[in-house]
């Protein structure tokens, strides 16, 4: 049996920038019904590669071979005409027009008139999402979806339009776990059909879970092809980085018995009803659940951005009533939030600015800052927690997600927080980054600070926590000790019946 | 001091030397000592006031309110000068405080009342016009106090009082946005309003103290208008606001807001005050000077947006591309 033609095969691939040879004879083979997974840590040269394969450049040298065929990819336009449809991690969707107009955008079927065909619109889209399972209407507003529907209509435009190919860049960073698996049926279901897909993604476990082959760059260069490694994560994690990273999860124990915060029948206007729990000195407190189960919600009524209706916060054991964030802040609380480009960085400031924003009283007198304590913290700060230098001269847009992570954490750092709500840490950032995030929070732990972490990664929040208390519709359904959960119970238990009671369901 | 006079400057300071020599080649009389010192005059007024809109500029805030903010507060000291009888060291004072009460306002209605400070200080710029008509019937007033001229035409070791006030005022607003919290914190609401919140800054009492330093320099602009013209009157500082923020914007800040250098602002102004006073000189009729003013700030945002292609441009012709280009690239890749 002859082996069968790859549907595409880029060969030797080079794409050099100024000073930077971002990537070097990358070769990638896609077969037909299969799910190729292309990994690597940022910097990698994966996002150079996808540009290359969606015609957004053109490579320096190399050849690009479809059906046996070599082609150039001159422009998106010829990319889509070749059947190649990416679906990037920023959503290219207009949260203003309805799905059906979303899914044929460019591309809106005419009428022999010129204007546009709406019955046709209605009913091709309609057809598309009913293949896909998907139960919206074409006439939805697009903004009014939830951001995992959102990134199935991403998807439905590139099955509207036929694609034999499709590229999806980190397609499931913003969806819960119940989106992340239809999703996966969806491909499943594309493969079946015949087409290739190109998979681009951080989350380790996913990738095990769906992937068939798999390409891992390191820097610019492919370091293991596809049939050459078994998918099997931890193998996956040393090529990445090109060592034997050890433990993936560095867990120390650092938990004590001391009581340093008790929350009890906590209650907001903005869906957290009667949580209750107590965090210790030196504990990671995991609070896991499907995306939309009001852990945020929690981690802002304790932070003073929303209001308590009823409940009680004690700190110490005394008893504390937070009406602002800078209540929290005084009282040594510091959220990290999930979202760290929209509510964490100041992008107009270097490191210093950012890791300081939070202690501007305490670095001045009179009103006039210390800009000498301030320099030499920050470069403390950056030298400890390995930070790239460039942060010291350089505002923070910069630098990578990894570093921008650890800016923000930098910031409850230098403030001396003593209780850290760790929202989404790791959300983004590569694995190395990630271990350094990790091993921040033994650090904190070991200096007797406590640490709520908030995390979509059941492995991350199973390693890292030393209790786990599962959110279902804005309250704590139970707490468990971290080490008496597996990653089935987790995902079982936050997923737990959830649209049982749809009237109390986070909108 | 390298935090004040950082790369930041470099560009509004080129342009304004580069318009300044233009000038200087094709008109005779610019050089003048004469006419220089009557630069130092023209600029002042836009200049003083330009240092409020800009601070509001940091915060991601705007305002347009100033121009008339300027009538009405000249028609106020005007009415305490001539109809009420109030000395004029009280009624500067008094003038000053009237100012940031205003901007106050301004603020705690756009701070709190959450209405973008677009809308809030363009109902300002047209209410204050019709409250400085509430005065003396709509006429201007003349002739004020003999004391208020020198004000303005004053001179100590023989250099216009105006050069004076720039230099402690841009001198106080430079300490303040690089070395105080209040600075800090300001460029912090404008980089980010939701990192701000969340470290613990009040940035609806830092929005509103924007407003309150920009009616205050304002209330200083309006000071050296009556002095300069000894009278008050309904008309006076028309387009004033929008000079003032020309003024920010050919000095580089961001109208997204949190980043910009309050001394890159005075370049801004001098750079506008020297093409129209050498169009001036030319006999340019007003028309062209206001179609070069709007062609200043097109050019001057225009090279904001465009430094990249600029910079890879003059790396091609140069033949050598610079190190910072090639880290930004690193980090996409």
């Amino acid at each position: 049996m002859t082996p069968a033609t790859p549907l595409w095969e880029f060969a030797d691939i080079t794409k050099a920038y100024p000073g930077v040879l971002a990537n070097d004879k990358v070769c990638i083979r896609l077969m037909p019904g299969s799910i190729h997974g292309l990994l690597g840590e940022n910097g990698c040269g994966k996002s150079t590669m996808i540009k290359t394969l969606s015609g957004v450049q053109q490579p320096d040298s190399g050849q690009i071979l479809h059906n046996g065929k070599a082609v150039t990819i001159s422009d998106p336009q010829a990319a889509r005409d070749l059947g190649i449809a990416t679906v990037f991690q920023e959503f290219s969707i207009v949260p203003t027009l309805s799905v059906g107009e979303n899914i044929f955008l460019g591309n809106m079927p005419l009428s022999r008139f010129g204007v546009i065909d709406w019955a046709k619109v209605h009913d091709e889209a309609a057809s598309v999402l009913a293949e896909m399972d998907v139960d919206v209407s074409p006439d939805t507003i697009t903004s009014t979806l939830s951001v995992g529907e959102q990134q199935l209509v991403e998807i439905a435009k590139a099955i509207a339009m036929d694609a034999r190919m499709i590229i999806l860049d980190e397609p499931t960073a913003a969806l819960g776990e119940d989106e992340i698996e239809r999703l996966h049926q969806l491909l499943r279901n594309m493969r079946e059909r015949g087409t290739a897909i190109l998979y681009v993604s951080h989350r380790l476990d996913e990738v095990e879970r769906i992937v068939d082959e798999v390409t891992i760059l390191r820097n610019g260069c492919v370091v293991r092809a596809s049939g050459e490694t078994k998918i099997n994560v931890s193998e996956i994690v040393s090529a990445m980085v090109g060592e034997d990273i050890g433990e993936h999860y560095p867990k120390e124990q650092n938990a004590t018995e001391d009581v340093v915060l008790e929350a009890s029948g906590l209650a907001t206007n903005s869906g957290v009803k009667d949580v209750s729990f107590s965090l210790h000195r030196g504990e990671v407190l995991g609070l896991g659940g499907v995306l939309g189960s009001g852990r945020t919600e929690i981690a802002r009524a304790l932070f003073g951005t929303d209001e308590l209706i009823a409940g009680q916060i004690t700190l110490k054991g005394d008893p504390v009533r937070f009406r602002r964030e800078i209540d929290a802040i005084r009282a040594g609380l510091a959220l990290v939030p999930e979202n760290r480009k929209f509510d964490g960085l100041f992008f107009n400031f270097r490191a210093s600015g950012n890791v300081t924003a939070a202690s501007l009283g305490g670095l001045s007198r009179f009103g006039v800052l210390n800009l000498k304590a301030e320099e030499q913290a920050t470069h403390d700060l950056i030298r400890d927690l390995e930070i790239s230098t460039q942060a010291e001269e350089k505002t923070v847009n910069f630098l990578s997600g990894g570093n921008q992570q650890k800016i923000v954490i930098a910031r409850w750092l230098f403030s001396a927080s003593e209780i850290l709500i760790l929202d989404e840490p790791t959300q983004g950032i590569d694995i190395g980054a990630k271990i350094a995030v990790y091993n921040l929070i033994n650090r904190l732990t070991r200096a007797g600070k406590s640490i709520i972490l908030i995390s979509s990664d059941h492995d991350e929040l199973l390693a890292m926590s030393d209790r786990i208390a599962v959110v279902q519709h804005g309250t704590i359904a139970r707490t468990v000790d971290a080490s008496d959960l597996t990653h089935d119970d987790l995902v079982r238990a936050s997923a737990d019946i959830p649209h049982s009671k749809p009237e109390e369901a986070f909108a | 001091m390298k935090r004040i006079f950082d790369t930041q400057l470099i560009g509004p300071f080129a342009a304004m030397v580069i318009v300044a020599l233009i000038v200087a080649l094709t008109t005779e009389r610019f050089l003048n000592p004469g006419n220089l010192s009557n630069l130092s005059l023209q600029v002042s007024i836009v200049a003083l006031i330009a240092i409020g809109s800009t601070i509001v500029i940091f915060a991601a805030g705007i305002d347009l309110s100033s121009g008339s903010m300027v009538a009405l507060l000249t028609m106020i000291l005007a009415q305490m000068l001539k109809f009420i009888g109030i000395p004029l060291v009280l009624a500067l004072p008094l003038i000053l405080f009237i100012g940031g009460l205003l901007g106050l306002f301004i603020g705690l209605i756009t701070a709190y009342g959450r209405i973008p400070s677009f809308i809030t200080t363009l109902a300002a710029l047209i209410a204050f016009r019709g409250l400085a008509l509430t005065f003396n019937n709509g006429s201007p007033i003349f002739s004020l106090d003999p004391a208020l001229e020198p004000i303005f035409y004053g001179k100590l070791f023989g250099v216009p009082l105006p050069f004076f006030y720039l230099v402690v005022f841009y001198g106080l607003a430079a300490f303040t946005m690089n070395f105080t919290k209040l600075g800090r914190e300001i460029y912090a609401v404008g980089g980010n309003p939701a990192a701000a919140v969340l470290t613990g800054i009040n940035v609806r009492k830092v929005q509103t103290t924007t407003f309150v330093i920009a009616g205050f320099m304002t209330a200083v602009g309006a000071i050296l208008m009556s002095a300069r013209l000894n009278s008050g009157s309904p008309n006076y500082g028309q387009t004033l606001e929008l000079q003032a923020i020309a003024a920010a914007v050919v000095g580089g800040a961001s109208l997204a807001g949190g980043r910009g250098n309050i001394l890159a602002t005075l370049m801004g102004a001098m750079t506008i005050v020297i093409v129209q006073n050498g169009l001036n000189l030319n006999a340019a009729p007003s028309s062209v000077q206001n179609i070069v003013l709007g062609l200043i700030i097109l050019m001057a945002v225009g090279i904001d947006m465009w430094r990249a292609e600029i910079s890879t441009l003059m790396g091609r012709i140069f033949g050598r591309s610079s190190s910072q280009q090639s880290s930004n690239v690193k980090k996409e890749a």
